[in-house]
């Protein structure tokens, strides 16, 4: 193998091939990030050349490399509490808004994507058990989906270092976690409560099954689009959510230089976007 | 404790998006929205999308069923699409005139084929929106084509246009056709201004 496993021709027919499957897509200057993981999995397919793992990833039927390759490729840094302003608005603002025309027979529908390792869900959770009031009278249904299906599963175990949970006050620490081999584990009830799901924002069948939502998390994942897949995935979104429903982008995020089918909501606590009411 | 556990996957949802062109042909054009938009992002795959794609583009009312054909013809960006979207140009729905702007800066090596008709289409309002479309089009000719319009144009907006982006796309190679301009329009303050500003920048570069 030479010392360049990846020529720039060959590069520029992965990143496009990657675009199509996943809507991320990687430029020259992502090559050392990317070539190192695609040579991880080169090795471990025990492919001779790149161009014969090539082969592999398009051809396979199970798409099960490009699985494995989409997992390396996707980044999972997060932590609990995170940009928690956003939380705050949640209990203060978008829910008090939502329950106003929300039928009191069905549950109020939250989904966070990508989930990553889990720490979001799980805050959000925390966050309506211990500062919603509604939360006695309104069911919740928490929905977490990524693309990376590894993480999807360090997801549900729900195991936490000290580092991640730091910014945790210490009662709900004691009443949330327990101590385990490997760090701190998110408490069975929480656990259970949240729906893990794979799903691919740039796949129309994953989409699709997403509905009735009434507040979307969005942060920090439509960085990795470029224009035009951003632009789908917030149309995706639209379908996903109810008439009146939100969504949270991360704080570098606009949805203004997305799409313009949502409406700007200043809320005290922060800036989301809203699928307009009379939207059918 | 309210936190309940749900189930979002709807097999028969997902099964939906494999219908056949016919059935999703005929959803485009339905009464709800939801469909139209759902057709709008199943028919990339149908033979003749495009066409059936701009025939309701021309027709559709609402906002969000616009979108997302716009964006079905972005992705499929086709002969068809492409010329498409030029039409929108001449429209005097502002909206759906800056969003195919926005469309054909994402199909750079398509739109690059037609680039040059555009810049000399008889309605200076058009050469206009193609000197908005260069603005983010990544195509290495962008500069020269910006330096024809400075240097042949005959319409003192479409020049004001290109000058502004010449001042941040442009090269010491600007430089000659900069100067010619401000030749040309001697009695446009505006157009002085703006050459050596560009000038200043691309110097200063």
């Amino acid at each position: 193998m030479s010392d360049q496993l990846i020529s720039d021709q060959e590069f520029d027919k992965f990143a496009e091939f990657f675009y199509r499957k996943t809507g991320i897509k990687f430029d020259k200057s992502k090559r050392y990030f990317v070539d190192k993981r695609v040579a991880e999995r080169v090795k471990a397919t025990d492919s001779e050349s790149f161009r014969h793992y090539f082969t592999t990833l398009r051809f396979q039927a199970s798409g099960e490399e490009l699985q494995k390759l989409t997992n390396l490729l996707t980044v999972n840094e997060t932590y609990f509490m995170r940009e928690d302003y956003q939380f705050r608005c949640l209990i203060d603002s978008m829910l008090p808004d939502v329950i106003t025309r929300h039928d009191p027979n069905k549950p109020i529908r939250i989904w966070c994507i990508p989930s990553s390792s889990g720490e979001e869900p799980y805050s959000i959770a925390m966050y309506l058990l211990e500062e919603w009031d509604g939360i006695d009278k309104w069911d919740v249904e928490l929905i977490a989906s990524d693309i990376d299906t590894q993480i999807l599963e360090t997801a549900k175990r729900g195991i936490y270092s000290e580092r991640s949970i730091r910014n945790v006050p210490s009662t709900w620490k004691r009443r949330y976690f327990r101590d385990v081999t490997g760090g701190q584990q998110v408490i069975e009830d929480i656990r259970d409560a949240v729906e893990f799901t794979r799903v691919n924002l740039s796949e129309p069948a994953d989409v699709r099954a997403m509905r009735n939502i009434d507040i979307i998390f969005c942060r920090n994942l439509l960085i990795y689009f470029d224009d035009l897949s951003r632009k789908v995935a917030a149309e995706y979104m639209f379908e996903a959510l109810s008439p009146g429903g939100y969504i949270c982008l991360g704080h570098t995020e606009s949805m203004g230089r997305i799409s313009p089918l949502y409406r700007v909501k200043k809320f005290p606590a922060a800036i989301v976007y809203q699928r307009p009411l009379e939207a059918k | 404790m309210a936190l309940k556990k749900s189930n979002t996957t709807a097999p028969e949802e997902t099964q939906s998006s494999q219908r056949d062109c016919s059935e999703i042909s005929k959803d485009l054009i339905s009464e709800d929205p939801s469909k139209r938009r759902w057709a709008a992002r199943d028919i990339v795959s149908c033979a003749h999308a495009s066409v059936m794609l701009l025939d309701q583009l021309e027709a559709e009312k609402d906002m969000s069923v616009k979108q997302v054909i716009l964006s079905s013809l972005t992705q499929i960006g086709d002969t068809e699409a492409v010329n498409g979207l030029v039409r929108c140009l001449r429209t005097e729905d502002v909206s759906l005139r800056n969003e195919a702007i926005e469309a054909m800066k994402h199909l750079p090596r398509e739109v690059a084929s037609i680039m040059a008709s555009l810049l000399n289409d008889p309605d200076p309002d058009v050469r206009i929106f193609a000197v908005n479309i260069l603005e983010s089009l990544c195509h290495p000719d962008v500069e020269q084509w910006l330096i024809d319009v400075i240097r042949d144009d005959e319409h003192v907006n479409v020049c004001a246009t290109a000058v502004d982006l010449l001042g941040e796309v442009g090269s010491e190679k600007s430089e000659p056709a900069l100067l010619a301009l401000k030749e040309r329009f001697t009695d446009e303050p505006y157009i002085q201004f703006a050459a050596d500003l560009a000038i200043k920048r691309i110097i200063g570069s």
